[in-house]
């Protein structure tokens, strides 16, 4: 990502515009692979995920940092937009493919680690959707148990014990396929 | 294959199986963010969130000509409501009652022998046949009508004492002419000209006292109101028929005592028995006389009524040409009247901005409770 990426064409970049180029450039793979993970369908994952950056760039300049942190903030308004999704989905009800990486097996892989990569697929497909968004959040995303709690809207240790809990199901879950 | 048997197994799994956007996508979001996100129409969309999207992105151009639609729309309520006031509050300045019907005289008019305050005789005709209320009630036009209300107090023979206001609005030029035709009104309705004050000059005015008789006094007000334009009209009445024939009983009381008297001088035998009768006599006659001038008093009062009516040019004495006094004056009616305007422009938007603030934070909460559903 060499490009520069802020677009105010003819005039210099203000301190929102480089904030939003510094987060875009750390979070660009994180924010798709959590709304993959809580969506599981790849083609809505970037619609979701491009619309999420799309809201943030055009609301960078009501981003007040005494608020909270920008990957915070950057995430909230990408959960948002995930939800929205699902929503949508509830009202028609369609759910498409498996986003690439979670049911599918690198060529070099063994049948054994192909077999664990589908039960664990499939026991994420059983989690309710605020379970997989935990687990999107922690380990797809990168996020602290802190930077959960602010954008679940938690505590801190409310967030580390449902994600405790989020991943003892799955596991059970992983467990009971094998 | 072995299942989990510890979390850190599966968490490991889990960070091998993040999923990573294709080169293809994330080439494409790299173009757009630092194009700074142009437009695109995304058929997945929903009409909300298209709302939603198209909103923050609203121009201030745009923004400020919705502003200024809004504003205009509740300036233009404002000054439909302050007209429609001031348009209200002429017509109940200028309303008038209904006049006395035709026919009706007053009781003891101007034309009665011994002058208007004379006595009033046994056979006297109705008194005045309007009652009037201190508000105007009758819509201009309506000449000659008499309510039911009104019969009943003829039949009744009240007395009633009548006063009315009549402020004119004239150009400098027209108060002498307007003056004369005042004059001239009253003497045609037998009236008496108590007082008058005539200013001449470019703040001309004038003022004049007048006695009008009572059944006249309607007729009298039409008259003066075509003289020139009518600034305001007042006109109110009293009942003052206790007073009236509480004094007459007492008047005819008191000389019936009188005759009672005169008859026991006649009969009186010893001049002591006359000195009585005569000391009493004298002392019933002074009490008659006094109250024969307080009946005669009370008569007048409704015999005539008393019309006040003030020519005005409409400006203040400012002693010559326009000045500062005058500019101060004007710029306050302007400042009031704007900050009336302000205030109904307010009024409009205050309420219309609170319920479009309540209806976005009932959006907002019902949006937020949506999205957690969603969670399961």
């Amino acid at each position: 990502m060499e490009q520069a990426l802020v677009a105010t064409a003819g005039e210099a970049p203000d301190a929102a515009d480089l904030l939003f180029a510094d987060l875009y450039r750390s979070s660009r793979d994180d924010v798709y692979a959590y709304v993959a993970g809580l969506l599981r369908d790849h083609a809505a994952a970037e619609e979701v995920a491009a619309t999420a950056f799309e809201r943030a760039y055009r609301k960078r300049h009501r981003f007040d940092p005494n608020r909270g942190e920008p990957r915070a903030w950057l995430f909230g308004i990408a959960r948002n937009a995930a939800l929205d999704e699902l929503r949508r989905r509830g009202r028609h009800a369609s759910l498409t493919a498996e986003p690439a990486g979670f049911d599918s097996t690198g060529l070099d892989e063994s049948a054994e680690r192909s077999e664990r990569r589908l039960s664990v697929s499939a026991a994420l497909a059983s989690l309710t959707p605020g379970e997989r968004e935990l687990i999107s959040l922690k380990f797809f995303a990168g996020l602290s148990n802190a930077e959960i709690a602010a954008i679940v809207g938690v505590s801190e240790s409310n967030a580390g014990t449902r994600l405790h809990r989020a991943v003892t199901k799955l596991r059970e879950a992983c467990d009971g396929a094998l | 294959m072995e299942p989990f048997d510890r979390d850190e197994a599966l968490i490991a799994e889990l960070c091998a199986m993040r999923p990573a956007p294709g080169r293809a996508f994330a080439a494409e979001l790299d173009q757009r963010a630092a194009a700074g996100f142009p437009r695109r129409r995304s058929g997945r969309r929903s009409a909300l969130a298209t709302l939603g999207g198209r909103l923050p992105s609203l121009t201030r151009r745009r923004l400020v000509f919705a502003g200024a639609g809004g504003m205009l729309v509740a300036l233009a309520v404002a000054v439909l409501v302050i007209s429609g006031t001031a348009s209200r509050e002429t017509v109940q300045s200028e309303a008038i009652s209904a006049p006395a019907p035709h026919g009706a005289t007053s009781s003891s008019g101007a034309g009665t022998p011994g002058g208007p305050f004379a006595r009033a005789s046994a056979g006297r005709e109705a008194a005045p046949t309007t009652v009037f209320s201190p508000e105007p009630t009758v819509i201009p036009g309506e000449v000659g009508k008499v309510s039911s209300s009104v019969a009943a107090a003829n039949a009744s023979h009240r007395s009633i004492e009548r006063n009315a206001q009549v402020d004119l609005l004239a150009d400098p030029s027209d108060v002498d002419s307007d003056s004369a035709k005042v004059f001239s009104t009253v003497h045609e309705l037998g009236g008496i000209v108590l007082r008058s004050n005539t200013v001449e000059g470019r703040n001309a005015s004038a003022h004049f006292e007048l006695l009008i008789p009572g059944a006249k006094l309607s007729e009298a007000l039409d008259a003066i109101s075509q003289i020139d334009r009518v600034r305001s009209r007042r006109e109110a009445s009293a009942d003052i028929t206790a007073s009236t024939v509480g004094t007459s009983d007492r008047l005819k009381a008191s000389e019936a005592r009188i005759d009672s008297l005169l008859g026991q001088l006649a009969a009186a035998e010893t001049e002591s028995e006359r000195e009585a009768v005569e000391a009493e006599l004298t002392r019933e006659r002074r009490r008659a006389m006094t109250l024969r001038q307080h009946l005669a008093f009370l008569n007048s009062r409704t015999n005539f009524a008393r019309l006040d009516v003030r020519i005005d040019t409409g400006r203040e004495s400012s002693g010559g040409a326009w000045g500062i006094d005058d500019a101060l004056h004007d710029a306050g009616r302007i400042l009031a009247t704007a900050a009336g305007v302000l205030l109904i422009v307010l009024a409009v938007l205050v309420p219309i901005a609170l319920l479009a603030a309540l209806a976005w934070l009932a959006h907002r909460a019902w949006l937020r409770r949506a999205r957690r559903r969603a969670l399961g």
